[in-house]
């Protein structure tokens, strides 16, 4: 007895029949079947398209502005896996609203048309604001994502369309009108022309030839004060408000931010648009990196993932910073530079940085948190160009007067110390003092002892800062940045005068290495009253 | 569906209703014959006796051969179709009788090995023997309105996927279905090579919803000119009987 031919599987079955010319069609096939098998037939595969469509497009946008994740495949996988999680319930909604229109439509091919259009431009914004919003450090490498953004962006509107239709013709019965598919192809075509023009016209952030420095005699010592109440008239501000009064002092509009955003615009020259630091902690999707999490998954990388664990909290970083701060850009042009406890800084080359979370660690409690930068200052300024110190003890203990009165005396010694140095034309000396918790009418300021200048005081704004203190440290200003140096608070001719065309983005050369965990860092933060 | 083809193309009725009324006769005609012992030797038919049980094998041959010969004179004496129409649409259905159609796949399907018959033999049976005529049906249908070439591909493919949707549903029940209910014996084809036994009847019902999928949506570029056909559609995949 013969064997005779195997039994076919459905899969081969199911190819058999399509070569021998039944099952051809196109997408609607697959959606007109489902709605043979029920009302609710199409549903599932909707949510999961459309789940996978927008965390591919929100993993491109990260993986074309977060360098981490566009070195590493494995963490980017593992984010889209998080994304794809979070997209689950607003497809899901979007679904059941689709169902509830296409039961009702009386005209199922031009509404299904509209609700395909939709879909596959949402997904393209996804990409395209997201990419924007993140900030492209590679304009190509973010168009490169386009390409498969686009063809998944496609793909969702043919499914959302079809899938309307099958809803439609389920509850009614009725067939459709011939379905516009040309419109779908000009939505990615005009999405992808957007994203080029965009993206063309975005700066590059490939890093420019390092300025070429004309060195200063004196070296430039920029102290940041946080929480220093020169407007609110303190009395124990007096006395310290009285020496810095002697300074010229250039003032901008106070206003309400986190610390780590304030002093990261004064660093930079930019706002926090552009430099991307906005608050003192950001998010870490389960086995990941932190990241700037894209738009429409904040929802569940700040909320639900906290929630459940799928997500952690991390502390703000110098990763998270795509602008470079002043002694950056001076170690780049060659410098010696130190920066000592500011927020968001990082590991840079040819630059000695002691980390915010480092001085935080050393110091016991907001009382010697200063202390702590101040040892650490002047232990590694001695030979630097150009020196930077962050105290935040006025800030951290603005609601205890007593331990705040003694942070004041620290604070006062100290910056007596640099004023008489630079009297005598030893450094030139740059306070910036800066509320993160002003009230209404508040001024930040920038007070510049620079030899014997007479006092004054002009209005500023805190993008002039940077460019200020480096061009008093002889680094030609960027013409990219929209501040200006303010030649009226340096002594006179000491300010560089070249300029070049952009100091480039900052793209990290390697990941900081870690020091203490991020737990401790957000503990710290807490327990010195940053964090809730 | 030879008259909602036309429907569908905006045809007069009188046209696609000979159409119809031929397709119907020869239809009526393949089962008379796949009726006698010589073919599939059944004693029932619509829930009576079959023909040559009532009457003898030799009227029910006369039968269907009277039948067929009625199916071509009905198409040859219908004016409102216009002459070359008319004979294009006899050629077809003539093809879709013949060796090409049902009599070729009733020939097959009387030679076939059943252990060794595969899913290509198969299909090439069902499709001589009810895709046929189906195509033919529809096709006659818009034809006889002056249907355009891309319309008849559209009503083509859908008529080739339900009818194959139809065979492979007419195996499930006669490997599943009442009988009663159906008005003809059951498992009359468990010892012939059909779609149930050689793919399972799981994958038989998931296949005949993708081709019923496949040929509903061949129609929706007609809107609702094609709201009878999807029925049929409809009716392919709910019929018991």
């Amino acid at each position: 007895m013969s064997a005779g031919p195997p039994r076919p599987t459905l899969p081969e079955a199911r190819a058999k029949l399509r070569e021998l010319g039944y099952l051809q069609g196109r997408v609607e096939r697959f959606v007109f079947r489902r709605a043979l098998e029920g009302a609710a037939g199409p549903f599932l595969p909707l949510v999961l398209a459309g789940a996978l469509g927008a965390a591919f497009a929100e993993t491109a946008a990260v993986c074309a502005t977060q360098f981490r994740y566009a070195q590493s495949p494995w963490a980017a996988t593992l984010l889209f896996g998080h994304l794809f999680l979070a997209g689950l319930l607003p497809c899901a909604a979007f679904t059941v609203l689709l169902f509830a229109v296409a039961g009702r439509s009386r005209r199922p091919g031009g509404a299904a048309a509209i609700a395909g259009l939709l879909a596959a431009v949402a997904v393209l914004a996804l990409w395209l604001f997201g990419t924007w919003r993140l900030g492209p450090e590679r304009a190509e490498a973010a168009l490169l994502w386009g390409i498969p953004v686009a063809a998944a962006a496609a793909l969702l509107g043919a499914i959302t369309r079809a899938t309307f239709l099958a809803r439609a013709f389920a509850s009614s019965g009725r067939l459709p009108e011939t379905p516009r598919r040309a419109i779908l192809i000009f939505a990615v075509a005009g999405a992808l022309s957007a994203a080029v023009l965009l993206f063309a016209v975005r700066r590059q952030s490939t890093r420019p030839e390092a300025p070429l420095p004309s060195p200063r005699a004196a070296p430039v010592v920029v102290v940041g004060v946080d929480g220093m109440a020169l407007d609110a008239r303190r009395p124990d501000d007096a006395a310290l408000a009285r020496v810095l009064s002697e300074g010229a002092t250039g003032v901008w509009p106070a206003r309400r931010a986190s610390p780590a955003e304030i002093w990261t615009d004064l660093a930079t020259g930019v706002p926090a648009s552009r430099h991307g630091v906005r608050a003192l902690e950001w998010v870490r999707p389960l086995g990941l990196p932190p990241l700037r999490p894209p738009l429409a998954a904040s929802w569940y990388l700040r909320g639900v993932g906290l929630a459940t664990g799928l997500v952690s909290r991390a502390p703000v970083s110098a990763e998270e910073r795509r602008s470079l701060a002043f002694w950056e850009v001076a170690a780049s042009a060659g410098l010696p530079a130190l920066a000592v406890g500011w927020w968001a800084s990082g590991p840079w080359p040819g630059a000695s940085v002691v980390e915010n979370r480092e001085v935080l660690a050393r110091a016991p409690g907001g009382l010697d948190v200063d202390a702590v930068a101040i040892a650490e200052f002047e232990r590694l300024s001695a030979g630097r160009t150009l020196s930077a110190v962050y105290l935040p003890g006025l800030d951290i203990l603005r609601d205890e007067p007593r331990r705040r009165a003694a942070a004041l005396v620290r604070v006062t010694v100290f910056l007596d110390h640099w004023i008489e140095r630079a009297r005598r034309g030893e450094a030139a000396l740059v306070v910036l003092a800066a509320e993160s918790h002003p009230s209404a009418g508040n001024m930040g300021r920038m007070i510049v002892f620079d030899g014997a200048p007479a006092p004054c005081t002009v209005p500023i704004r805190t993008e002039d800062v940077a460019p200020s203190i480096l061009a008093r440290a002889g680094v030609p200003a960027a013409r990219d940045l929209p501040g200006r140096a303010v030649a009226a608070l340096f002594r006179p001719g000491s300010l560089e005068t070249t300029t070049v065309a952009t100091w480039g983005e900052r793209v990290a050369p390697h990941a900081s290495a870690p020091r203490g965990s991020d737990r401790e860092y957000l503990e710290k933060l807490k327990s010195l009253g940053y964090l809730n | 569906m030879a008259l909602a083809a036309g429907e569908l193309v905006r045809a007069k009725p009188a046209g696609p209703l000979a159409v119809a009324v031929a397709v119907e006769y020869v239809h009526a005609a393949s089962l008379v014959l796949d009726d006698l012992p010589s073919m599939d030797d059944a004693a029932r038919r619509r829930g009576h006796a079959a023909l040559h049980v009532v009457y003898g094998v030799a009227t029910a041959e006369l039968a269907a051969v009277t039948l067929l010969s009625r199916a071509f004179e009905i198409l040859a004496r219908e004016s409102s179709i216009p002459p070359a129409l008319r004979a294009r649409i006899s050629g077809e259905l003539a093809a879709a009788a013949g060796a090409a159609g049902c009599c070729g796949g009733q020939a097959a399907d009387l030679a076939a090995d059943p252990a060794g018959v595969g899913l290509d033999d198969l299909e090439a049976i069902h499709a001589r023997k009810t895709g046929a005529l189906f195509v033919a049906a529809v096709r006659g249908g818009a034809l006889a309105g002056g249907a355009r070439e891309s319309t008849l591909q559209a009503l083509t493919l859908y008529a080739r996927n339900l009818g194959l949707a139809f065979q492979i549903t007419d195996d499930l029940l006669d490997l599943q279905g009442d009988p009663v209910t159906l008005g003809k014996d059951t498992h009359r084809d468990t010892h012939r090579a059909n779609f149930a036994t050689i793919v399972g009847a799981e994958s038989c019902r998931e296949l005949v919803t993708e081709l019923l999928g496949t040929a509903v949506a061949a129609l929706v570029p007609f809107r609702r000119r094609g709201a009878v056909l999807a029925d049929l559609a409809r009716y392919v995949r709910d019929r018991r009987s």
